[in-house]
């Protein structure tokens, strides 16, 4: 049983603060996942959790107890490196039973845990090998299954995954995904990809240049970003942003069109006022291509600069409001570049974010 | 053409050795001899018995013995006292950031450039007021220091070959950071320190330059500066010094064989990577 | 006190020990050299020791012609011997490399000389270029090639030059192995763009080849640098110096002036002005060896 809490902590090297005073609190069993561009801080926090970096300042519970100067032996943790970190001179059976050894467990008390994991991971046949002769793949689950032995409290994992190639990446994801719904534990996921982010996690943690941007389920991130680069993190392809001015209830663009936005926000802005508006590609589609009811659509032509069939979908590059956009057609036909065609933007599904700060207008 | 080159270039890397090595095992008649004697008509072994002073009649009963003793011991204490705490500092410098760093690898190495002859000097007036002049503990103490600063390039280069998660994946499986490094690093870097051992040892074996100042008698002389013993006679004494050249020799190609990969990765790895 | 025991103080706790034995061993010695390079500290006159004289022993060196002689010969025996030593160690290693059978055992026999200590060279070649039982002389008897036996280490010319050949065997195989392992390191790809893009042999050579052994022709001589001081050994047991001073470098004069005629004072002096010229070779190297590495794009 371990929620994990962390309060305004703080990371400092020197005289450079990278993490801003982090607050969260990630329930017993529940599968979070912090995301964000490399340099945001999400691996240092987790390494703060592990106890790998010293917390410069604030306060972390696992449990009920403070482990701020706890050591990472005494944390009751486990953790699962990007590069795997085999120890490269002991089988798969020793790498297993490394932990359980160290803690002064008899022999015949490690084995039945050793066979437990390595059946969950499916590792029988490699018990005897060296590391160096496992495929990626191999020693990726070896690296979970010397975390799973030790029954630990709270699963770190430091962007596990983004050492396999694409299609073994999708596999492990499921198998992850597997193997915390049978070994019901606290696990904290550390990734930049936010697919992998969006799949696994019961709540996402967007982070960037230190600071929390925004918590949340992964739908409610999805449809709810809290401000632009959220927005523009989640999703993809990623959500379009282009800037304007309110006027009358709408947004008029830098190339004169004018987007009519929701009644409640409309309400909240005076005319002059800076926004962003977004829109997901999903929500913007060439007329009788899209998936929204087309009537409270608003309809633009413009020009096709390229497209990408995909099979089930294309997605159409097109110009608005100065800036490159991206449009998604559903049930597609072929296109020609140049070709001009009538899109229908969802106005229902609109985001509007404040022009100056970039934060959500919908909170 | 390619290969007469190559096989005159061998010849001349390995005839010199050979024959300094022929000659240990040839009598004294032979080397006078006119015309010369290529290949030893005679073996004998007297020329290792003299040295040894198991010849009564040839006079260089020499003490060296002694000699090879006091090498051994010195050699083999400096190198591991040296290998101990060289070892701990190229993992300071391998896997911690701290104020200084730089600065202070950059004295470690110039401290090697300083040549052996020039600090003999300041060493025999210290060592003679404090008493270590002719002590073998006074001869371990500078070879430790001779050697500390390559065993931290060395060991620098053969820890960072070893990932840090490594450490921590151990620390997180409940490890101390101690109880890290013996299980995991050390076990990893074994065959880089033992290379880095014996690279000190022959350093401190072969050193003739402050041993021929700082010792005297039996009591620490080693064998390079034994090999003087020979000269220091009007004449020289050739099959005699071989054959002393020859146990000189002997640990040295031993222990040289046995590194000799570790050896040529260690100086590259440390130096192109940076 | 509290600070030791932070993690901070870690890596300083570490480095504890070593730094105290250089601290023991080489600094303070080099401290004590260097007072007592300004004064006219004499062995058999112990209290000279704190008679303070100021420049006078450089001011005398700056003046003396002996010393003058034998520092010129220093450096230009070390440019000669780490020149020749790189230029032949280049073509082994060229040439090793070229050979696809036994490289191994190759390798091995170059190992050869490495084991050699400096002392055991010098006797070597004492022995080979002696007039009288040298294999030298025998091998130039035998091939009908000499009548009279050729006075290597008497004359002053050939004793330098026998000097240079005793260093240069004792050392082209350190470069010959570390530009081997270069060779062996350097990626196949850009010597075959080279060639697809139409360059010869020797194109290929001077300008794929070449700048990426460079970082290790800069190593080499940075690690050789450390211990020229080595062929005192060398010189030591081969000449001594002599004939009349011919061979005489800083090194075995500057034992010369402090053992044997104890002016300890004016041996420090040259002791530190050898100091100087290692440190001036090594740096020399060494910051050839960072530009080289900063021209390797950093892939290194």
């Amino acid at each position: 049983m371990a929620e994990v809490h962390l309060s305004k902590v703080v990371k400092r090297y020197g005289s450079l603060e990278v993490v801003h005073g982090i607050d969260l609190e990630v329930a017993h069993n529940e599968f979070v996942v912090l995301v964000g561009p490399s340099g945001c801080g999400k691996s240092t926090t987790l390494r703060m959790i592990a106890g790998l970096e010293e917390i410069s300042d604030g306060e972390l519970k696992i449990g009920d107890r403070v482990v701020n100067s706890l050591p990472p032996r005494s944390r009751n943790i486990s953790m699962v490196f990007q590069s795997y970190a085999l120890y490269p001179h002991m089988t798969v059976r020793e790498n297993l039973g490394f932990g359980l050894k160290i803690a002064g467990m008899k022999p015949e008390d490690i084995i039945p845990r050793v066979d437990e994991a390595s059946a969950i991971l499916g590792l029988e046949k490699f018990m005897d090998r060296l590391p160096a002769n496992l495929s990626g793949g191999q020693r990726q689950r070896v690296a979970m299954g010397r975390a799973i032995v030790r029954h630990p409290d709270v699963f770190l994992f430091d962007e596990p995954l983004s050492n396999l190639d694409a299609k073994l990446r999708g596999q492990m994801r499921v198998e992850i995904k597997k193997l915390h719904q049978r070994v019901k534990t606290t696990v904290i996921y550390v990734t930049h990809d936010q697919v992998e982010a969006m799949t696994l996690a019961d709540r996402i943690v967007i982070m960037r240049d230190g600071y929390v941007e925004q918590v949340g389920t992964p739908t409610d991130v999805f449809e709810n970003p809290a401000n632009t680069f959220v927005a523009g993190f989640i999703g993809s392809p990623p959500m379009n942003q282009l800037e304007g001015v309110v006027e009358n209830g709408g947004a008029r663009l830098t190339d004169g069109t004018l987007v009519q936005m929701p009644e409640d926000i409309a309400s909240k802005l005076s005319d002059g006022a800076k926004v962003v508006i977004g829109f997901r590609p999903d929500a913007f589609a060439p007329k009788g291509h899209s998936l929204h009811p087309e009537d409270r659509s608003l309809e633009i032509a413009l020009p096709v600069i390229i497209s990408e069939p995909l099979g089930t979908e294309t997605i159409i590059y097109t110009q608005l409001g100065g800036k490159e956009v991206q449009a998604k057609m559903l049930d597609p036909h072929p296109l020609q570049d140049g070709e001009s065609l009538t899109f229908t933007l969802d106005l229902e599904r609109l985001h509007v974010f404040d022009g100056e700060t970039g934060k959500s207008m919908r909170a | 053409m390619l290969r007469l080159t190559l096989f005159v270039a061998m010849m001349i890397l390995v005839v010199p050795g050979a024959w300094v090595v022929l000659t240990a095992f040839r009598p004294n008649v032979e080397v006078m001899a006119r015309p010369p004697v290529w290949i030893p008509q005679q073996w004998t072994l007297n020329n290792f018995l003299g040295i040894f002073g198991f010849l009564p009649d040839r006079q260089q009963g020499l003490p060296v013995p002694s000699y090879f003793i006091n090498s051994m011991v010195i050699s083999l204490t400096s190198t591991f006292v040296a290998i101990l705490v060289g070892m701990m500092g190229g993992y300071a410098f391998a896997r911690y950031r701290f104020k200084g760093k730089g600065a202070l690898f950059l004295s470690f190495m110039l401290s090697r450039t300083v040549p052996g002859v020039a600090l003999s000097l300041p060493l025999f007036i210290l060592w003679s007021k404090i008493g270590l002049i002719d002590t073998k503990f006074g001869l371990i103490l500078v070879y430790m220091a001779i050697n500390i600063p390559f065993t931290i390039w060395l060991t620098d280069g053969f820890f960072r070959q070893i990932p840090a998660d490594l450490s921590e994946a151990a620390q997180i499986d409940g490890c101390t950071r101690w109880q890290a490094f013996w299980k995991v690093e050390f076990p990893l870097a074994r065959s880089g320190l033992a290379s880095a051992g014996i690279f000190a040892f022959l350093t401190a074996w072969n050193e003739f330059a402050l041993a021929s100042q700082l010792t005297r008698t039996t009591a620490s002389k080693t064998m390079p500066v034994g090999l003087m013993d020979f000269t220091a006679q009007f004449t020289v004494d050739w099959t005699g010094m071989s054959a002393m050249a020859v146990l000189i020799i002997i640990p040295a190609l031993i222990l040289t064989f046995i590194v000799q990969k570790h050896l040529i990765a260690g100086l590259t790895f440390g130096g192109v990577k940076g | 006190m509290k600070f030791f025991r932070s993690p901070q103080a870690t890596p300083y706790l570490l480095l504890m020990p070593a730094i105290i034995v250089i601290l023991a061993v080489v600094l303070v010695p080099l401290l004590v050299s260097f007072w007592t390079s300004f004064t006219s500290y004499n062995l058999v006159r112990p209290d000279s020791l704190y008679n303070f004289v100021g420049l006078r022993n450089y001011k005398r060196l700056w003046g003396n012609e002996d010393f003058w002689w034998a520092f010129g010969r220093t450096v230009v025996f070390i440019t000669i011997a780490l020149n020749l030593e790189m230029l032949m160690g280049l073509g082994l290693a060229l040439l090793v490399n070229r050979i696809t059978w036994g490289q191994r055992t190759l390798r091995t026999i170059m190992m050869f000389p490495m084991m050699f200590s400096p002392i055991l060279v010098g006797f070597q070649f004492k022995y080979l270029f002696n007039d009288s039982v040298g294999l030298v002389n025998n091998a130039l008897f035998s091939l009908g090639l000499i009548t009279k036996p050729i006075p290597w280490l008497v004359d002053g010319f050939l004793a330098n030059f026998s000097i240079i050949v005793a260093e240069m065997w004792m050392s082209t195989s350190i470069f010959a192995i570390l530009l081997m392992a270069g060779l062996l390191a350097m990626p196949k790809d850009p010597i075959e763009a080279a060639k697809v893009d139409g360059c010869n042999a020797l194109q290929v050579f001077r300008h794929i080849t070449l700048p990426f052994l460079m970082p290790f022709i800069w190593i080499a001589m940075t690690i050789r640098s450390l211990d020229v001081a080595r062929a005192y050994d060398m010189v030591k047991i081969m000449t001594n110096g002599g004939p009349a001073g011919r061979t005489e470098l800083i090194w075995t004069l500057m034992t010369r002036t402090g053992y044997q005629n104890s002016q300890m004072g004016m041996a420090n002096a040259m002791g530190y002005v050898s100091i100087l010229l290692s440190i001036a070779f090594t740096i020399m190297f060494y910051r050839n060896l960072s530009k080289a590495r900063v021209f390797m794009g950093g892939a290194q």
